[in-house]
């Protein structure tokens, strides 16, 4: 079988290092044994995934939360169940293997010259956090850049660090909230939308895209407010999660509507997906 | 293209001389309805039929098995060596059916089209020889079920095949559709085909269509309100009542081509990874993380199947509906909500709609 390339075959990969991100939530650094693979992987675009083998229990698929300008690969899991649990008892210099990376990704060249708007919730931030950094890598090629993101509580906000960062970089308008306030938190109180109206943000709305990641409750409610504000819904951009099983167009699990999510997506404008017709 | 004819007694020849170079598949009977493709052994040759209804059990599964091993992954002390073996053998299948034939063709640009090509499949494909049965006994080859009319798939194919056979009731004609099947035909025992007989098929080929049961399936208005969504939540609805969720109409169809990957322990250390046919039909397919499925409701699913089978944008990108005739669905399904009652009941309550 070795004239055709088998795209049902997994690279060997190693883990590097484990960092705990938020409850239940790691990130996990690793790279290719293989430098070959490694160099051929990172063309990667934001916003793909890859389908990552835990040996004896599965594949699954998990998007690339890296930017493919930074120097190092890696996940952020939540465990949820067989495969991503197995994948949390892993330890640094463990293997594993992946493949990919698959989907369209962002189109980020084709938005030169407009105002990003990021509004993530929970790990929703997963797939976006690759935007951003590739966006402010690209910084004079946007106009503003603006990160609304929240959590239900400040314990659950992810990627501190790149957070702090964002919080004190100019050129970019980041701001954060939590649906329940502890730890001592001062900042603002409420759902992701909340923050659209408040009086020390200046949403831009005209020439913006903006890219919606979030639990589906938050979804709907975002998307509806961005609407009232005046966003087209083709300048609406998210990610669809579907049970996927191949990662390739083959096995019809993330079948919806007239795409096949992991082949035709996963990202999709709000137009699109409202032409789908299933739920987020 | 070569015609020919070959002598009643002398068609399994064709088997013999096949079995030379492939193993052969044909398919046998048991009793009645009762029918299934095997492979050919020196034992069960003599029981070969080509006249009977179609089994149930679609030959697809010579091109893609209902399990099939992607690789096995030996691990031990944190090395891991993953392990692709390829023993496909050139396998024939004598007297596969036309719309089977064209569920190959679905298959083909299917796994072989796209962004991707499916690398399994494919090697088992390009080793394959197909002789096509053209279904000339109503009542026998042809049964209430078939609707290959209204697909355009049957009862004679027009591609696809390296030899197609044809009873002419003295005689079979022995037609070549690829160079591989020309080359066949240059054994002794075929002999010339005369206007005489190509004459004969014709007219044997146009009464055989004049018996077919089924022959008025709307599908093109069907694809056309599909495609435009203008089928009534009430029409998906009731046939989701109908539909009992067994996933029969997935597991015999022969143009169906979703499966699920697992892997599982055989030794120690060491794991294969399988694919298993998979169905639309129940209700973990699209489950996902957190217990949330988008297609929760049976009728969601059933809407799925019947989209992915007949909208215009699946038919434009593959080139052919995902259905070919074959009226398995029709006769497994407890509901009756195979293919064509779904056709029927999407037309008439949509055409009352239009007419409003
Ligand atoms: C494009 C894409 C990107 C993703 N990115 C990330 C990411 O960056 N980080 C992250 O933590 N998660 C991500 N996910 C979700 C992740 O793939 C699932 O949580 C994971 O597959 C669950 O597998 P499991 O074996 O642990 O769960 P299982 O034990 O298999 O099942 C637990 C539950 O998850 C469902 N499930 C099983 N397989 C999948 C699957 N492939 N997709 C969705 N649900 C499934 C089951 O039906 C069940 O309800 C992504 C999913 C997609 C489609
Ligand atoms: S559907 Fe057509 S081709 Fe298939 S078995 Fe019936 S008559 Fe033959
Ligand atoms: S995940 Fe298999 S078709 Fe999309």
């Amino acid at each position: 079988m070795n004239e055709v390339e088998n795209p049902y075959l997994p690279k060997i990969a190693i883990l590097d290092r484990v960092v705990d991100e938020i409850k239940d939530v790691r990130t996990f650094y690793w790279h290719f044994e293989d430098q070959n693979e490694q160099l051929k992987f990172k063309n990667f675009l934001p916003g793909q995934f890859a389908q990552i083998s835990v040996f004896g229990i599965g594949e699954f698929p998990a998007s690339l939360p890296p930017s493919p300008t930074e120097e190092e690969t890696f996940f952020t899991i939540r465990t949820v169940g067989s495969c991503t649990d197995a994948f949390h008892k892993m330890k640094a210099g463990e293997k594993f293997a992946v493949r990919g990376p698959y989907g369209n990704g962002f189109k980020m060249d084709s938005y030169a010259g407009k105002n990003l708007i990021f509004v993530a919730g929970g790990i929703g931030l997963i797939p976006l956090r690759s935007c951003i950094i590739y966006a402010l890598e690209n910084r004079q090629k946007y106009e503003r850049i603006q990160i609304f993101y929240g959590s239900r509580t400040p314990a659950e906000l992810m990627y501190t660090n790149d957070l702090k960062k964002w919080g004190q970089s100019a050129g970019i308008e980041c701001y954060l909230t939590v649906d329940r306030a502890t730890d001592g938190w001062k900042g603002n109180v409420g759902v992701v939308g909340s923050l659209f109206k408040k009086p020390n943000v200046q949403m831009a709305i005209k020439n913006s895209i903006a890219f919606v990641c979030g639990p589906p409750v938050m979804f709907r409610f975002v998307i509806k407010d961005l609407l009232e504000m005046g966003f087209n819904e083709e300048d609406i951009v998210s990610t669809l999660e579907r049970y996927m099983k191949c990662g390739i167009g083959k096995c019809g699990h993330c079948c919806i509507g007239s795409a096949y999510v992991c082949v035709d997506g996963p990202v999709f404008t709000y137009k699109q997906i409202k032409k789908l017709g299933e739920d987020i | 293209m070569k015609a020919r004819i070959i002598e009643k007694d002398d068609v399994l020849k064709i088997v013999d001389l096949l079995r030379e170079k492939y193993d052969v598949i044909a398919p046998f009977l048991i009793t009645g309805r009762d029918t299934y493709f095997d492979t050919v052994t020196d034992s069960n040759r003599k029981d070969i039929k080509l006249h009977l209804p179609n089994p149930f059990y679609p030959p697809k599964r010579y091109v893609f098995p209902h399990i099939e091993r992607l690789m096995r992954i030996k691990s031990n002390n944190n090395n891991i060596d993953i392990i692709v073996e390829s023993d496909v053998k050139p396998l024939a299948i004598f007297g596969i059916r036309s719309c089977d034939l064209a569920g190959i063709g679905h298959l083909d640009r299917f796994y072989l089209g796209n962004a991707y090509r499916d690398c399994y499949y494919e090697a088992r494909r390009k080793k394959l020889f197909l002789v096509n049965m053209v279904c000339t006994e109503v009542g026998v080859d042809i049964t209430d079920d078939c609707f290959c009319l209204c697909t355009d798939t049957g009862p004679a194919a027009k591609e696809l095949f390296d030899l197609q056979l044809m009873d002419l009731g003295k005689v079979y004609l022995v037609v070549a559709g690829t160079q591989l099947g020309e080359e066949f035909l240059s054994n002794p025992m075929f002999k010339h085909a005369t206007e005489k007989d190509i004459e004969l098929r014709r007219q044997i080929l146009s009464e055989v269509r004049k018996s077919f049961k089924d022959t008025t399936s709307w599908f093109s208005a069907t694809v056309r309100y599909i495609s435009r969504g203008s089928v009534l939540e009430e029409t998906w609805e009731e046939i989701g009542r109908r539909c009992l969720e067994c996933g029969g109409c997935t597991y015999v169809c022969p143009a169906c081509t979703c499966f699920t990957v697992t892997d599982r322990k055989i030794g120690d250390g060491e794991i294969e990874r399988m694919r298993i046919w998979d169905s639309c039909a129940l209700g973990g397919f699209t489950r996902m993380a957190g217990g949330f499925n988008p297609r929760k409701a049976v009728h969601d699913r059933r809407n799925r199947r019947f989209y992915r089978k007949l909208a215009h944008y699946f038919i434009q990108r593959e080139l052919s509906m995902a259905c070919v005739g074959c009226g398995r669905c029709a006769a497994v399904c407890h509901g009756d909500v195979g293919m064509p009652s779904v056709v029927e009941m999407i037309r008439r309550a949509t055409a009352k709609l239009d007419a409003k």
